[in-house]
């Protein structure tokens, strides 16, 4: 178990590297109501772990996922991902990069409401032109337990279910990386946990890499590594932190 | 509330923009109506007094007799008087027809009733002198000193231009000529006043069958005839504004509904914190009002520049329309109707948003609601609708009954606007089934029917004006077959030179041939007949000539002769009642006699036409006595005519045919089906306000969608691709719908209308016209998105996402 501690650029050791933040800034507006949502982030996001990026709302950890996941561009600073920086790309060339390399579960509104579960989870590989990888469809939903909920509407399944169809359309493209913005967010904590325990056996099982966003310690207790941020900045990147680890971490940015 | 209402209202002050231009559109049009209808009338009324200004009654009659009288008896006792009526007269400038047909009226020459305006000469001071209307003679190039003979035959007379006058639309006519020349012109002259300037005592002796009134009375009740004629245009004009308003009433219907979804959680929300129904419905229906009386000031404000401007424009080619003027009456009833047809669009949607549950807004957003799908009794509405609609249609076509095609048409109509949210989504759907799907057309096909409702008022916004427009160029196609065939059955000559009692030069026909616009000439041999006391030149016409219109030849078979009716009119009583019961008549030529049996017709000329054989039983060598010729589509009839008349003229022969009278009744259909085509774009206009409408509001209410389809990797051009395609399918959806549903009314309608009146009348679809209506429909569709569509596209996903 290593701990770092303010370095903000902490690399579990034998592990490749599925995104990374070099002196990332972003403002909003200008003059006396300008925002500095972020300052000067690095980060490195190790590849086949679930990493958990944590902070009270107005932290800037929506607006990090957002720029690292190429939604929004960065005032300054660069941005990798999957190798590739995505400060030179525009709007055409980040939606077909998004499209191949970076899978999204969002809170809420997360499905289309009239498509079906199934199409739902194949609608990225359309929207790509893909051939649809039958085993790597009946895996995914395998795993996710969605096999006799694909025909339904989103608006016939429970909201742990929507989460869990989300999350099976964010792996079926094979993603180098996968955010997830408050996916429990919306759901009680029965479904939390199941969402999340989904999220952890995706990493396992299929070896996937997943960024989470979220202000529920519960949830980032699933997480392999937590980022913690505070306004603006990362103040601790800890590997596999236990419970009071955490918890402290979280306290040092409050004292 | 008021805090509420003006801080919602600045809110989604954009989000009306569209429900404001539906209802403006409507305004203007109507203020555009009045204001035209109005200068028209105005220019129409301005001087219809003016011919019996100078005198202190007119007296009304109808026959040629007490005319007369009156006019003796005036020149008699020294009252003025004069004739108000006119002669139609070819006229003539050296052997060319100037026009075939002239309003001719008395010029008094007593200067008391000279009432014309002056421009240039003198008044007429005796017989043989003539007033010239300044513009008339400016388009046929008639100039002061011009000697002109008007009519034709014994009857024609030949004045000198003296004056050139202006006179008003309603009274004037083109040339002005002294009593004593145009009582000549007898044939077409028909007087139905005269202007008196002795007593109503005088005028009663010498006319005791004629009313006599005051001229102030007589003026008023023109003035009453002709506002009245003015009132059946402004009344046609209406129909059409109050397509519109339906149609901006679909609009604006459908823009509170979207508005009023999207707004369920204020809703709720206030009413959750203690607002009342009541107190929420009268916020809402306020906020109606204060956008009715704003689009409806805008639209009296546009409409009222537009009708300055298309006035003005107006009076530069008909001078006779009178200045624009904005009535105040008839804006203000413009004015309400768009603030109530407002009001009234947001009522049921207004009922149904307040209907919301103050727990409503603590629930969860569940997003939209998409299951607003036709319910039980609209569907079993729509179904009597289309039956008894359908019913009422065969009964029309039946009874050949107007009243139960209407009524039919309107209720069946109601029928498929009704089962829209079935029949839309349904045809959509279908269309999806065409090859070539991709997951953006795919997207877009779920879009356009995920609101049933809202695409099917979308839909038949546009719905209504392709329908109509559909049933009106199809009528009037079909109905332009009748009047064709009927046209070639009493015109079936163009233009024909017929020798009076001289055979022509045989060189005339190259000539005829050679004049523009002429497509095909024949000379045909005759020779000179006499029936009865009348000589008529006989005419040999064997098989076809090439140059007759329509099915039938004119070629009549041998031992019979066609006659015209004017030329039976003209034989002894005894020879004609013989035509009439036996359809017999004894042809006299140089001493042979033949009887031959007769048919009756019209349209070639006063000639009788036999077979080659039979003119060569009654004359052995016959020479040429006629031309035959065929104009091309497209020709200046007037041109024409004048050519025609002075080849005619020069070869003392005379010029006849039905040319100009076929282009006459062309044009008038031609600009029918302008006028009407130009009305209805007003309504396809406001359905295409309606399309781009819902889709802005679909895009603003599909934001976070949007946004999630971007993060998931649909390009920005995918995403306008999207919307495009869901706009090309509501546009072509309605556009097939409604030119199926157009269609058939048009061949109800021409089975009502046309079929009664013409034998045998086919339908005609003008598919041409059709493409065009449908093609401009469904690209208009493609447009309304266009500003939709950049707008959704150009929020990022990362602001998509962090709206709520």
């Amino acid at each position: 178990m290593t701990t770092t501690l303010d370095t903000g650029t902490g690399t579990p050791t034998g592990t490749a590297t599925a995104a990374s933040a070099r002196g990332l800034t972003r403002t909003y507006g200008d003059g006396d109501s300008t925002v500095h949502a972020l300052r000067g982030v690095d980060l490195d996001l190790p590849a086949g772990r679930f990493t958990a990026i944590m902070g009270p709302s107005g932290s800037g950890k929506s607006t990090l996922m957002h720029c690292l996941a190429g939604l929004d561009a960065a005032t300054s600073g660069t941005v990798t991902v999957a190798g590739r920086d995505l400060a030179g790309l525009d709007d055409t060339a980040l939606t077909l990069f998004r499209r191949e390399h970076i899978g999204f579960v969002f809170q809420a509104f997360n499905l289309l409401p009239m498509l079906t579960a199934g199409q739902n989870i194949l609608l990225p590989l359309e929207l790509a032109g893909r051939a649809v990888d039958r085993d790597r469809y009946d895996q995914v939903v395998a795993v996710l337990g969605l096999a006799d909920r694909l025909g339904h509407l989103p608006s016939q399944l429970s909201g742990g279910q929507q989460q869990r169809v989300a999350i099976a359309r964010a792996l079926v493209t094979q993603p180098d990386i996968v955010f997830a913005d408050e996916p429990t967010g919306n759901l009680d904590s029965e479904a939390s946990a199941e969402v999340l325990g989904h999220l952890r056996r995706s990493v396992r099982e299929l070896g996937m890499t997943v960024v989470m966003v979220t202000h529920e310690l519960d949830a980032a207790a699933y997480a392999d590594d937590v980022v913690v941020i505070h306004d603006g900045a990362v103040t601790a990147h800890l590997t596999d932190p236990g419970q009071d680890q955490l918890v402290a971490a979280l306290r040092g940015r409050v004292a | 509330m008021r805090t509420v209402l003006v801080a919602s209202m600045r809110h989604h002050t954009r989000r009306y923009v569209a429900a404001s231009v539906a209802v403006a559109i409507g305004v203007a049009f109507i203020v555009v109506v009045g204001m035209l209808t109005g200068a028209t009338r105005s220019g129409l009324t301005a001087d219809v007094g003016a011919p019996v200004r100078g005198a202190d009654h007119v007296v009304s009659t109808s026959t040629t007799e007490e005319v007369d009288r009156l006019v003796e008896a005036a020149a008699d006792s020294g009252v003025p008087a004069l004739t108000l009526g006119y002669a139609m007269e070819p006229v003539t400038r050296d052997g060319v027809q100037l026009a075939a047909t002239v309003d001719v009226a008395e010029a008094s020459l007593d200067p008391r009733l000279q009432w014309q305006q002056l421009e240039d000469g003198r008044f007429p001071a005796a017989a043989g002198e003539a007033l010239a209307d300044v513009n008339r003679a400016k388009s046929n190039d008639v100039r002061l000193g011009d000697v002109v003979r008007v009519g034709t035959g014994d009857a024609a007379v030949d004045v000198e231009v003296v004056g050139m006058v202006d006179s008003p639309a309603a009274m004037g006519a083109s040339l002005y000529v002294p009593w004593h020349d145009l009582r000549r012109l007898e044939d077409t002259l028909w007087v139905h006043a005269v202007a008196w300037g002795g007593s109503a005592a005088e005028a009663r002796t010498a006319a005791p069958d004629a009313t006599v009134e005051p001229a102030a009375d007589w003026v008023a009740a023109r003035q009453a005839e002709i506002s009245r004629g003015v009132d059946v245009i402004a009344i046609m004009a209406l129909l059409f504004v109050a397509i519109a308003l339906f149609v901006g009433v679909l609009v604006i219907t459908n823009t509170f509904s979207i508005l009023f979804a999207q707004r369920m959680r204020d809703f709720a929300l206030l009413r959750c914190v203690g607002v009342t129904r009541r107190q929420l419905r009268r916020a809402i229906r306020l906020e109606a009002l204060a956008l009715g009386l704003v689009a409806a000031g805008v639209g009296v404000v546009l409409g009222a520049l537009a009708g300055a401007g298309l006035v003005a424009l107006v009076r530069r080619w008909f001078t006779d329309m009178g200045p624009a003027a904005v009535d105040p009456v008839w804006t203000g009833s413009a004015f309400a109707v768009g603030t109530l047809v407002t009001l009234g669009a947001a009522w049921l949607p207004t009922r149904t948003a307040t209907r919301v549950l103050p727990l409503a807004a603590l629930r969860p957003d569940t997003g939209v609601d998409v299951r607003s799908a036709a319910g039980r009794w609209r569907l079993g509405l729509a179904a009597l609708c289309l039956s008894g609609g359908t019913a009422l249609l065969a009964l029309a076509v039946a009874g050949s009954s107007l009243p139960a095609m209407l009524a039919g048409g309107v209720v069946s109509f109601v029928g498929v606007l009704l089962v829209g949210p079935v029949l839309v989504p349904w045809l959509i759907r279908l269309a999806d089934r065409l090859p070539a799907s991709g997951p953006v057309r795919r997207l877009a096909t779920g879009n356009a029917v995920r609101n049933p409702r809202r695409t099917a008022t979308t839909a038949a916004s546009l719905l209504v004006g392709v329908t109509l427009t559909t049933a009106i160029l199809t009528g009037l196609a079909s109905s332009r077959t009748a009047i064709d065939r009927d046209m070639d059955e009493s015109y079936p000559l163009d233009a024909s030179i017929t020798a009076v009692d001289a055979p022509l030069e045989a060189s005339l026909v190259g000539r005829v041939a050679g004049t523009a616009g002429v497509t095909d000439a024949r000379g045909l041999d005759g020779t000179v007949a006499t029936v009865g006391r009348v000589d008529l030149p006989l005419l040999g016409v064997g098989g076809d000539t090439g140059v007759v219109r329509g099915p039938a030849d004119l070629a009549p078979a041998d031992g019979i002769v066609r006659l015209p009716y004017a030329v039976v009119e003209e034989l002894p009583t005894r020879l004609g009642d013989r035509v009439w019961e036996d359809a017999e008549i004894t042809v006299v030529v140089a001493g042979r006699e033949r009887t031959l049996r007769v048919e009756t017709g019209s349209g070639w000329g006063r000639a009788g036409l036999v077979s080659p054989a039979t003119l060569a039983a009654l004359d052995p060598e016959p020479r040429p006595m006629a031309v035959w010729a065929r104009a091309g589509d497209g020709t200046d009839a007037e041109d024409l005519s004048g050519d025609l008349a002075a080849l005619a003229g020069a070869a003392g022969a005379e010029l006849g045919g039905g040319f100009a009278n076929r282009t006459w009744v062309d044009l008038q259909v031609d600009i029918l089906t302008g006028a009407v085509v130009g009305l209805m774009a007003v309504a396809i206009v406001i359905a295409l306000v309606g399309i781009a409408n819902t889709l802005g509001l679909s895009v603003l209410e599909r934001a976070r969608e949007n946004a999630l389809l971007r993060a998931m990797g649909l390009t920005r051009r995918q995403l306008r691709r999207a919307m495009a395609v869901e706009g090309l399918l509501l546009s072509s959806v309605a556009t097939v719908l409604g030119t199926a549903v157009g269609l058939v009314f048009a061949w109800v309608g021409v089975q009502v209308m046309v079929a009664g009146v013409v034998d045998g009348a086919g339908f005609t679809v003008p598919v041409w016209q059709l493409a065009v209506v449908a093609a401009v429909a469904g690209l208009a569709g493609l447009a309304a998105c266009v500003v939709p569509a950049r707008r959704a596209a150009r929020v990022t996903p990362a602001a998509g996402l962090a709206l709520d």
